[in-house]
């Protein structure tokens, strides 16, 4: 391989790899502002300059690409200088609000000032400002706090497929906007608050929560569907603060789908059942966990009984059901649900060319693997025992009498005579297999709510009742 | 959709897009041809125009407000560009603005009620030699000063 000198470092490259990657593998950091590893190089921001020996001029590490034996220099006194006049430049109009601001603590322009910039300013003109504008449900932009690095007008157009973002004007007069300040149309629009190097484009459902260095983040899986796009819980005080993705260049590179960054909400909502509850002639009624699975186990005693599980369940959950339900008695049905119209994996597909797949739960392939059938059709049997992650679509049930177990709100807990509480995603580990046969661990961010337990626990509790009915 | 430029437009193009590398480098010759027909260049016009070119409308928008010389707002029947840049601005080009705003009552980007004046602010026009300088419709006024300025627009006026 290949190999040029960065700061005296040694560093091999792949050709064709730009002066940015290089040296962050050297273990040295450029500071950058419109360069993102997954959208095109425009070199307009300037904040990247390194010194090349051999060429009179500064030049952009993001637009540079290594080239052999190249000498490169990224802390002499000109790279220096150079930085900082653009660090001044860009803080011109800055409201260096910083203490108001989301972004802040997380904000790449607040690291680079530090880093980078000039403690002082010689600046005292007055600065542009602007409304905000209301992009939609996901997005709402301050452009006082734009430096028109464009990440997210070519988010847009090259990974969201959707030229929606735009630069209006030029120069002090630029606008960083939607045309005529319409709505954001793409199903993708939280990863421009993400790509936004300052806190231009803040994100709604998260804007004045919380301060983002308070927030303690655990690296998981989404379950919005069978692409299994890695993602980060961000949670402070058992409270889950928002959804961020995580790189993973094989699956979702930087993005993720807005379904996928907002479906934490349910888990948190009030309408959640996260206690024990038993139908009563007025409606459902909380119980002991001791009485609910007492029923439970009585009623898959005798008759025909049918496991229903959802493919919204990890690969532990659904062996351990599968190898409870043949501990319990002989002759248990068990089948899958999961997406309306998808029960294969032969049925799934890209919903969109970007990310989002047709089944909408996260482990169809892991179920299929494990050799689970899918329901056909209507659940009928006398007594239908439901178990879900909290998204698998709910068939209809015909039954006796039947049982929800798992994650499920008021209305649909109504259709159930009992229900017993289980964890969401957030509350617990397990393996999911993606539409594409990756396996993948899901972690744990905060502690479950009410009473709920996990899967395993249920299932314990359910084989020491029938232990002790056989004893007695 | 009902096309908005004639004939005359399309014929226009499909004689210049020889000349050029590809059909995205026609954008400024088009986008000049379609405020030559109507004025202006409104909302439907840009996207006419982008259809044609075969980009994005937001495209067009970006490259249409990049460039002063396009209007994206009626103007006036005389558009005074005066230029505010560094070389007219040393050689007094703010107090000209400020005078053609008290003169014609309106602010710099407005247009007179009347429909006769439309008053912008430029920036380098190029000809810094001769600083200051404006635009007055299709010809370049040099070496302005408050007289000049002021009989050129009584002179408009007049002519009616
Ligand atoms: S809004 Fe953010 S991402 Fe978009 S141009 Fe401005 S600073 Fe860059
Ligand atoms: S594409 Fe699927 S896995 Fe990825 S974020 Fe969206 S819902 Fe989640
Ligand atoms: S990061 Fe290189 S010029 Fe912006
Ligand atoms: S600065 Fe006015 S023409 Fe150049």
């Amino acid at each position: 391989m290949p190999k040029c000198l960065i700061d005296g470092k040694e560093v091999e490259f792949s050709p064709g790899e730009n002066l940015v990657k290089v040296a962050k593998r050297a273990g040295v950091e450029i500071p950058v502002f419109c360069y993102h590893p997954g959208l095109s190089v425009v070199a307009q921001c300037r904040m990247c300059y390194v010194e090349v020996e051999k060429m009179p001029k500064l030049q952009t590490a993001c637009s540079t690409m290594a080239a052999e034996g190249m000498v490169v220099k990224t802390q002499s006194e000109a790279v220096k200088k150079g930085r900082q006049g653009t660090m001044e430049f860009l803080l011109l109009n800055h409201p260096l609000d910083c203490p108001i601001c989301d972004k802040a603590g997380e904000c790449d322009l607040q690291d680079n000032s530090f880093g980078h910039g000039s403690a002082n300013m010689r600046h005292s003109e007055e600065r542009r400002t602007y409304v905000d504008v209301d992009m939609g449900p996901v997005i709402q932009k301050n452009m006082n706090r734009c430096i028109h690095c464009t990440r997210c007008i070519r988010f847009g157009d090259e990974v969201a497929g959707i030229h929606e973002m735009v630069a209006i004007k030029r120069g002090n007069n630029i606008d960083i906007t939607t045309i005529d300040g319409k709505q954001l149309k793409t199903e993708y629009a939280g990863n421009y608050s993400d790509i936004c190097p300052t806190g231009s484009l803040t994100l709604k459902d998260f804007r004045f929560k919380k301060r983002a260095w308070m927030l303690k983040k655990t690296e998981t899986v989404c379950e919005g569907c069978s692409k299994g796009c890695n993602m980060e819980i961000q949670h402070e005080g058992n409270v889950v603060y928002r959804c961020v993705p995580r790189e993973n260049l094989e699956i979702n590179k930087h993005w993720m789908c807005d379904e996928g960054r907002f479906n934490y909400r349910y888990t948190q909502d009030e309408s959640r059942i996260v206690d024990p509850t038993l139908r009563a002639p007025d409606g459902h009624k909380s119980a002991a966990w001791q009485d609910v699975v007492a029923t439970l186990e009585s009623k898959i005693r005798g008759g025909e009984v049918l496991f229903l599980l959802g493919t919204d369940l990890t690969n532990e959950e659904l062996s351990a059901i599968r190898e409870a339900a043949s501990t319990l008695r002989t002759g248990i049905k068990i089948r899958t649900f999961g997406t309306l119209g998808v029960t294969k994996t032969s049925e799934d597909g890209s919903a969109d060319n970007i990310l989002k797949m047709k089944s909408k739960t996260s482990n169809l392939n892991g179920a299929e693997k494990l050799g689970l059938e899918p329901l056909a059709g209507d659940a009928k049997a006398d007594t239908v025992i439901v178990f879900r992650g909290g998204r698998a679509a709910l068939p209809r049930v015909e039954a006796k009498w039947s049982a929800g177990v798992g994650v499920f709100n008021r209305e649909e807990a109504s259709g159930f005579d009992s229900v017993l509480p289980g964890l969401a995603f957030t509350e617990k580990e397990g393996t999911v297999v993606n539409h594409a046969g990756i396996g993948q661990r899901i972690s744990r961010a905060v502690r479950p709510k009410g009473t709920c337990k996990s899967v395993p626990e249920v299932l314990m509790s359910l084989l020491n009742t029938k232990s002790k009915a056989g004893q007695a | 959709m009902e096309k908005l430029l004639s004939q005359k437009f399309y014929q226009a193009m499909n004689e210049l897009e020889p000349r050029y590398p590809n059909k995205k480098a026609l954008i400024l010759p088009a986008l000049h041809q379609a405020q030559a027909e109507c004025g202006w260049l409104p909302p439907e016009v840009l996207a006419e125009v982008a259809a044609y070119i075969g980009v994005h409308e937001a495209q067009i928008r970006e490259v249409a407000s990049f460039y002063t010389m396009y209007n994206l707002k009626p103007v006036g029947k005389n558009h005074l560009r005066i230029c505010t840049n560094v070389a007219c601005c040393l050689r007094g080009a703010d107090d000209l603005m400020s005078y053609a705003e008290r003169k014609l009552g309106i602010a710099c980007g407005e247009t007179t009620p009347d429909g006769m004046f439309t008053l912008s602010e430029e920036e380098c026009l190029g000809a810094c030699t001769t600083a200051p300088v404006m635009m007055a419709n299709d010809d370049y006024v040099e070496n302005l000063d408050i007289n000049g300025l002021n009989d050129w627009i009584e002179r408009a006026k007049n002519d009616r």
